[in-house]
C-alpha cells in the first residue's frame, strides 16, 4: 500500500519536474532562434523571391508571378531590418586606422581580432544549438520515453563511440556552420567585394599623406591582387587598405575567405538538393524492385546500368551544356539544374548500395505476414521495409554529398555549372592555377585542401553511420564519395 | 568410440598421455577488459581414446580447441599454461613442428573449405605437406581418402568446388583433408551441430569407424549431452572457462558431482518424466572478465551457500581410481545430505 | 547454369544497356532545348537561312524525330560516324577518334596499373598488419588521398614537378630524370609507341597524369584491399589451412590472396567510370590531347553531334570494361554463375 502511494507521488513529482525542465528547454530553444530569426527570414524569403522571379513569364509586369516576387522581396527587406546577434553590424570588422586608433571596428579592436570574435561567436552559437539538441535527446531518452531501450539507442551509442565517425561529424559541423553563416563569417560581403565592388566606398589610412582617404572597393581590389611573387596578399595579413584577409586575396584582388564561405553555401545547397532527390529516386526504386522482384527488379537493373554506362562527369558536362540556356539553367546561378542533373545521373550509385539491404528486408517473414492479412503494398513498403534501409540511405547520402562537392567544383573548374560571379570553390582553384608555383600559391591550395578535408569528413561520417547501423557490414562504397572522378 | 570399459582403457594403456593440458589460460584483450575465455583448465587425452568437452555456448569450449591447435589470434593470447603433445611443449616450442598431427574439424564445414580451390586441391595440399605426395599419386590418394570418408563418385567429385558439396558431404571432405595430414589427435569442434539430424548420425558413425581404423585420439567438443553420451570415454564439463567436473562418461551420467552437471543432465529431453516440465538452467554463462574470485556457477546454482560466493572451490577428487573430480565444495558428499541441509 | 551461359547472358544484357545509354544521349542532344544546328553556326551564319538549312539537312534534323533517331542509331551501330563541324572542322570522326583515343588509353592503362600496383599491396599490407602504426598511417593516407579532387591534385603535382624540388639534397628535375622529355605536361608522342624508347618516353610523359587519375582508385583499392584481407584472414578455412600445416607464406599467397582479390574486382572495374570521367579534367590540366579533352572541347564549343558520338564511344568502353570484369570474376571465383546472378 505504502509502496503504491510513494510511487504515485514519485510520478506526480516527476511530472511537474518534467514540465519545468521541458519548458525551460523549450524556452532556451526559442531564445536561440529569436537571436537569429531575422537572418533565417532573410534567407528563405530571398530564396523564394529568387526562385519565383526566375520562372518564365515572371518578367511580365503585373503578372501574378511578378507580384509574388515583389511580395517576397519586400518581406526580405523587412526581415533584413530585424536585428540579429550574429551580424556584421553587431561585431563589425570593416574599419580603418585614423593614425591613432581603429575606427568603426568592434570596440576599437583591430579588424583581425574583430573578425575572429565574430567567427568565434558564430561557432559558439552553433555549438549552443548542438548542446541544446543533445540535452533534449538525452532528457527524452531518460525521462520521457516509456521504453528504456530501443534498437536505435544501440545505433546512437555505437556511433558515439566511433572516433573516426565523430571526427567526420565535427568536420561536417564546421562546414555546415560555415555554409549557413556564410554572409556573417566573411570579413566582407559578396555584394561589396565581388558583385558590385564599384558601388561601395571604403575609408583607409594613407601612409604617405598621413590622412584618412576614400577609395572604391573595386579600385582597392585592383591594388590588392595576388599575382605571383611581387604582388600578393597572403593569408592572415592586411592589404594596403587596412582590410584583413584570413585566406589572402585572389588574383583579382577579392577576398578569398569571403569567396570560400559563400561558395560553401552553394556547394552545400546543391549537394543536399541533389542527394535528397537521388535518395528519393533510389529509395523508391529499391523498395518497389525489392517488393515486386522479378521483372520489375530486372527493369530497374537495366535502367540503372544504362545510366551508369554513361560516365557521370561526362553526362554532367553534356547536360549542363544542353540546359545552360534554358530558363531552369539560370535558377540559383545554374545550381538548381546542376543539382537535378546530379540527382538523375547519380541515383544509380545509391540504388546499387541499398538494393541489397532492401532485398534482404523483403525476404523477412513480417513482409509475408503483412501481405497475408491484406496490407496494401505501399503501406508495407513504407512501414515495414523503409525503416530498415533508411540507415543505409544516410550512409551513402553522406558519402554522395562529398562526391557532389567534388563534382560541382570540378565542373566549375572547367568553367561549367555555377555561373560567375557566384563563388564556387572549383573556380577559385582555376583562378589560382597559374600562380601555384609562385608566391601566390595560397589561391589554389586553400580551396583544394578544404575540399579534401570536407570530403574526408563526409566520408568519415558515412563510415561512422555505417558501422553504427550495421556493425557486421564491411560494404565499402567505392564510387559514392568520388563525384564521377572529378 | 566403443566404450566397453573406459576406466580399463586408461589403466591398460598405462602409457603417457598423448596430449596433456595443464593450467591453460587463454585471454582476450578488449578495450575495456581482459576476458579470461579459458581460465586455468587441465586435462589429458590418451592415445586412441575419446575425450568429451561439454558446456554451454560461451563457456570457452572453442577457445580451448583453438588454443590446442595454436590458432589463437589477436587480440587473444595464451597467457599461461602448458600444452604437451608427444613430448613437445607446444606453447613454448611452437606448433610448427607438430602441424598436421593434431587436426581439427569445425562446426560449419562450408566455412572450413577455401571456396576458390577444388576439394582435390585442398586434400593434395595436405598430402604434399605431410606425406610428400605430388601429381598423380597425390590425386589417387585424394580419391582414396574421399572414398574412405564415404563420398560416392569420388573420382569426379575430387575436381569439384566446395560450394558444390552439401553440408554433410562437405564435412566428410573436411574429415578427408584432416586424414590426409595423418593425425594422431582429432579435435572435433561441434562437428555435427550445423548438420541435419540424420546426417549427424552418419558423421558420428564415420568418426567412430575412422577412430578404430586409424587409432585416433579424439577431443570431442559439443554442447549436446546426448552426443557426448554416445561418443566419449571421458567427459570434461566446462563452465565459464573452468573445468567443473571430469569423469568417465558412464559415471558422469549416473553420478554427477557438480550441480552444473546435474542441471545439464536434467535439461536433456527424455531424462525427465514425460508429463513434467523440462528443467532449464536460469540465466546465462557469465563473461569471465577477471581472475576467478568465487564459484562462477554460484549465481545460478540452486545449492549455493555464502561460502560459494566468497572463495574459489578447490577441485576435489571424488574417486581416484577412475579420476573423477569436481570443483564444488559439496563434491563427494551424498546428494541426500545436501538436500537436507538446505 | 554453367559459367559460359552466365557470360553469354551478360553479353546479351549489354545490348539494352547500350541502347538505353545512346537513346538518352540522343534525346538530350537532338530533343533538348538547344538546337544543335544553330549551335554549330556562327552568329552571322545563323541568320543566313541557306546556311542554317544546309546544317539542318546535314544533321538530318529536317526528318521526323523517329526517322532521325533510327538513322542516328544505324550510323552508330555501323560506325559511320560522319564528320566534325567545329573542332578540326570537316575531319572524319572515325580518324579523329583513332587519333585521340590511344593517348587516353595509354593514360588510362597506366593509371589503372599504378593504382593497382600501389593501392592493392598497400591495402593488403595494412590488412595483414592491422592496428599497427603503419596500418593507421596507410589507411588514413588512403582516405585523404581518395578525397582529393583530381584536378587540384593535378595542379599541385605539376607545380611541384616544375619547381624541381630538393629531395634528399638532390635537385629533382623531372624533365631530365632518367629519360629526357621536352616538357612536363603535354601530349605523349604516340607515333613511336612501338619502340622501347618511344614507349618509355610516352609513359614518362603521361606518368604524372596517370598518378593523379589513379589517385581515387588507389585510395579505394587500398581500403577495400585492407578490409578484404582482414575478413579473409578471419575465415575458418584459413585456420583450417593453418591447422593442416600450410606454411605462412603459402597461407598468404595461396589461400588469403586469391580470396581477398574477389571483392577487389568490382572496385577495379568500377573505377573505370571514374577514370573516364576524370580523364576530362586531368587531360585538360596536363594538356594531353585525348578523347576526354576532345569531349570537353566539343561540349564547350557547341559541336553537339561530336559530343553524342563520343558519348557512344565512352558507353562502349564502360560496357566493355564491365564485361571484362565478369570474365575476371568467372576466372577467379568458381562460385560465379552458380548461385544465380
Amino acid at each position: 500500500m505504502s509502496d503504491a502511494m510513494s510511487r504515485r507521488e514519485r510520478v506526480v513529482g516527476l511530472t511537474s519536474n518534467l514540465d519545468t525542465t521541458l519548458s525551460a528547454w523549450f524556452a532556451v530553444g526559442v531564445v536561440l532562434f529569436l537571436l537569429q530569426a531575422g537572418a533565417v527570414g532573410t534567407f528563405f524569403t530571398g530564396l523564394i523571391a529568387d526562385f519565383v522571379g526566375i520562372l518564365p513569364t515572371a518578367d511580365a509586369s503585373g503578372s501574378l508571378l511578378a507580384s509574388v516576387t515583389e511580395l517576397f522581396e519586400s518581406l526580405q527587406r523587412q526581415s533584413r531590418s530585424v536585428p540579429t546577434l550574429l551580424s556584421r553590424d553587431v561585431v563589425p570588422n570593416g574599419g580603418y586606422w585614423n593614425g591613432e586608433e581603429w575606427v568603426g571596428t568592434f570596440l576599437g579592436l583591430s579588424p583581425a581580432v574583430s573578425w575572429a570574435i565574430r567567427v568565434g561567436l558564430v561557432y559558439l552559437y552553433s555549438l549552443t544549438w548542438v548542446a541544446w539538441a543533445v540535452f533534449g535527446y538525452r532528457y527524452y531518452r531518460r525521462e520521457i520515453r516509456v521504453a528504456d531501450w530501443t534498437p536505435r539507442d544501440d545505433m546512437i551509442d555505437r556511433f558515439l563511440s566511433h572516433k573516426w565517425g565523430l571526427f567526420g561529424a565535427a568536420i561536417v559541423f564546421f562546414f555546415v556552420v560555415m555554409a549557413v553563416f556564410a554572409p556573417t563569417l566573411g570579413p566582407t560581403t559578396v555584394e561589396q567585394n565581388m558583385r558590385n565592388s564599384y558601388a561601395f566606398e571604403i575609408s583607409y589610412w594613407n601612409d604617405q599623406t598621413q590622412t584618412v582617404e576614400q577609395i572604391l572597393v573595386g579600385e582597392a581590389n585592383l591594388n590588392s591582387q595576388s599575382r605571383g611573387d611581387l604582388s600578393r596578399v597572403m593569408p592572415m595579413t592586411y592589404d594596403e587598405y587596412g582590410r584583413f584577409h584570413p585566406f589572402g586575396t585572389m588574383p583579382n584582388g577579392r577576398d578569398l575567405f569571403t569567396f570560400i564561405a559563400a561558395g560553401s553555401r552553394i556547394s552545400l545547397v546543391i549537394g543536399l538538393l541533389s542527394v535528397g532527390v537521388s535518395a528519393l529516386l533510389a529509395v523508391s526504386l529499391a523498395l518497389v524492385a525489392a517488393y515486386y522482384k522479378g521483372r520489375v527488379d530486372l527493369g530497374t537493373v537495366l535502367i540503372s546500368d544504362g545510366v551508369m554506362a554513361m560516365p557521370q562527369l561526362l553526362l554532367l558536362i553534356l547536360l549542363t551544356t544542353v540546359l545552360s540556356e534554358s530558363w531552369v539553367g539560370n535558377v540559383y546561378s545554374g545550381g538548381f539544374v546542376l543539382a537535378l542533373i546530379f540527382a538523375f545521373t547519380g541515383w544509380t550509385y545509391m540504388w546499387r548500395s541499398i538494393r541489397g539491404p532492401a532485398l534482404q528486408v523483403s525476404e523477412r517473414a513480417w513482409i509475408d505476414a503483412a501481405r497475408s492479412f491484406g496490407q496494401r503494398p505501399r503501406t508495407i513498403m513504407r512501414k515495414h521495409m523503409l525503416p530498415y534501409i533508411i540507415g543505409y540511405v544516410l550512409v551513402y547520402g553522406s558519402m554522395t554529398l562529398g562526391g557532389a562537392i567534388i563534382a560541382i567544383s570540378g565542373l566549375s573548374f572547367l568553367g561549367l555549372g555555377i555561373a560567375p560571379p557566384t563563388p564556387e570553390w572549383g573556380r577559385a582553384i582555376n583562378l589560382g592555377q597559374d600562380y601555384v608555383d609562385t608566391g601566390s600559391w595560397h589561391i589554389s591550395l586553400i580551396p583544394g585542401a578544404l575540399i579534401t578535408l570536407v570530403v574526408t569528413g563526409f566520408n568519415a561520417l558515412g563510415d561512422g553511420i555505417r558501422d553504427a547501423v550495421d556493425p557486421q557490414s564491411d560494404s565499402e562504397s567505392a564510387a559514392a564519395g568520388r563525384g564521377g572522378g572529378a | 568410440m566403443s566404450r566397453p570399459a573406459p576406466t580399463d582403457r586408461r589403466a591398460t594403456r598405462g602409457d603417457e598421455p598423448l596430449l596433456s593440458v595443464r593450467d591453460l589460460r587463454t585471454v582476450f584483450y578488449t578495450d575495456k577488459e581482459t576476458i579470461h575465455a579459458v581460465d586455468g583448465i587441465s586435462f589429458d587425452i590418451y592415445p586412441g581414446e575419446t575425450v568429451g568437452l561439454v558446456g554451454e555456448s560461451g563457456s570457452g569450449k572453442s577457445v580451448t580447441a583453438r588454443s590446442i591447435l595454436g590458432l589463437v589470434d589477436e587480440p587473444g593470447a595464451i597467457e599461461n599454461g602448458e600444452i604437451r603433445f608427444k613430448n613437445t611443449e607446444l606453447v613454448k616450442e611452437g606448433w610448427d613442428d607438430r602441424r598436421g598431427e593434431i587436426a581439427i574439424i569445425f562446426q560449419d564445414p562450408s566455412n572450413a573449405l577455401n571456396p576458390v580451390y577444388t576439394i582435390g586441391n585442398q586434400i593434395r595440399e595436405a598430402l604434399n605437406i605431410h606425406q610428400g605426395l605430388t601429381g598423380a599419386a597425390a590425386r589417387e590418394r585424394a580419391i582414396e581418402l574421399l572414398e574412405a570418408v564415404g563420398i560416392p563418385d569420388a573420382p569426379r567429385r575430387v575436381d569439384e568446388y566446395p560450394h558444390q558439396f552439401s553440408g554433410g558431404m562437405a564435412q566428410r571432405a573436411v574429415i578427408a583433408i584432416s586424414l590426409a595430414c595423418d593425425p594422431d589427435l582429432l579435435v572435433c569442434d561441434e562437428p555435427t551441430t550445423a548438420l541435419d539430424v540424420t546426417i549427424q548420425a552418419q558423421i558420428l558413425d564415420l568418426l567412430t569407424d575412422l577412430q578404430q581404423k586409424e587409432d585416433l585420439a579424439i577431443l570431442f567438443i559439443t554442447h549436446d549431452m546426448g552426443v557426448i553420451e554416445e561418443t566419449a570415454d571421458r567427459v570434461n564439463v566446462i563452465y565459464a572457462g573452468e573445468i567443473v567436473e571430469s569423469a568417465p562418461t558412464e559415471l558422469l551420467f549416473s553420478d554427477p558431482e557438480h550441480p552444473y552437471t546435474t542441471a545439464l543432465l536434467e535439461s536433456i529431453p527424455g531424462r525427465t518424466p514425460p508429463d513434467e516440465q523440462l528443467p532449464t538452467i536460469e540465466g546465462e554463462v557469465p563473461t569471465p572478465n577477471g581472475p576467478s574470485e568465487a564459484c562462477r556457477f554460484a549465481p545460478r546454482c540452486p545449492l549455493a551457500v555464502d561460502e560459494c560466493r566468497e572463495k574459489v572451490p578447490d577441485t576435489v577428487s571424488v574417486d581416484d581410481r577412475v579420476e573423477h573430480s569436481a570443483a564444488c565444495i559439496f563434491a563427494g558428499e551424498e546428494y541426500g545430505n545436501r538436500g537436507e541441509e538446505l | 547454369m554453367s559459367r559460359l551461359t552466365y557470360l553469354f547472358k551478360r553479353v546479351l544484357m549489354t545490348i539494352p544497356v547500350i541502347w538505353l545509354g545512346t537513346t538518352i544521349t540522343w534525346a538530350a542532344i537532338y530533343m533538348g532545348p538547344i538546337d544543335p544546328a544553330s549551335r554549330l553556326l556562327s552568329q552571322g551564319q545563323t541568320r543566313n537561312p541557306a546556311a542554317y538549312e544546309a546544317a539542318q539537312t546535314q544533321l538530318g534534323l529536317d526528318q521526323q524525330p523517329l526517322e532521325h533517331y533510327l538513322d542516328w542509331m544505324t550510323s552508330l551501330v555501323t560506325f559511320d560516324l560522319g564528320q566534325t563541324w567545329l573542332l578540326y572542322e570537316g575531319s572524319n570522326v572515325n580518324s579523329l577518334i583513332l587519333d585521340f583515343l590511344p593517348r587516353t588509353l595509354l593514360l588510362g592503362f597506366w593509371s589503372v596499373v599504378i593504382a593497382i600496383l600501389i593501392g592493392v599491396p598497400l591495402g593488403f599490407y595494412a590488412g595483414l598488419h592491422s592496428n599497427t602504426m603503419s596500418d593507421y598511417f596507410a589507411s588514413f593516407g588512403g582516405i585523404v588521398w581518395r578525397a582529393m579532387p583530381n584536378f587540384w591534385l593535378a595542379i599541385m603535382l605539376l607545380a611541384v614537378l616544375s619547381i624541381s624540388p630538393q629531395v634528399f639534397g638532390f635537385q629533382l628535375n623531372w624533365e631530365t630524370l632518367f629519360i629526357e622529355i621536352d616538357s612536363i605536361s603535354g601530349s605523349p608522342d604516340m607515333s613511336r609507341i612501338w619502340t622501347v624508347d618511344g614507349f618509355l618516353e610516352a609513359t614518362k610523359k603521361v606518368l604524372p597524369a596517370a598518378v593523379v587519375l589513379g589517385s581515387a582508385s588507389m585510395g579505394n583499392e587500398m581500403r577495400i584491399g585492407r578490409t578484404a584481407m582482414l575478413e579473409v584472414r578471419n575465415e575458418k578455412y584459413i585456420d583450417f589451412a593453418r591447422a593442416k600445416g600450410v606454411s605462412d607464406r603459402a597461407l598468404v599467397w595461396k589461400h588469403i590472396f586469391r580470396n581477398a582479390l574477389i571483392p577487389l574486382i568490382p572496385i577495379i572495374t568500377s573505377e573505370a567510370f571514374l577514370l573516364i570521367g576524370g580523364s576530362v579534367l586531368v587531360e585538360t590540366v596536363f594538356g594531353i590531347n585525348g578523347v576526354g579533352w576532345l569531349f570537353y572541347q566539343a561540349a564547350i564549343q557547341g559541336d553537339l553531334p561530336l559530343v553524342g558520338t563520343l558519348m557512344y564511344i565512352f558507353i562502349l568502353i564502360t560496357v566493355g570494361i564491365n564485361l571484362a570484369q565478369d570474365m575476371l570474376y568467372t576466372i577467379i571465383d568458381p562460385r560465379v554463375g552458380l548461385e544465380g546472378s
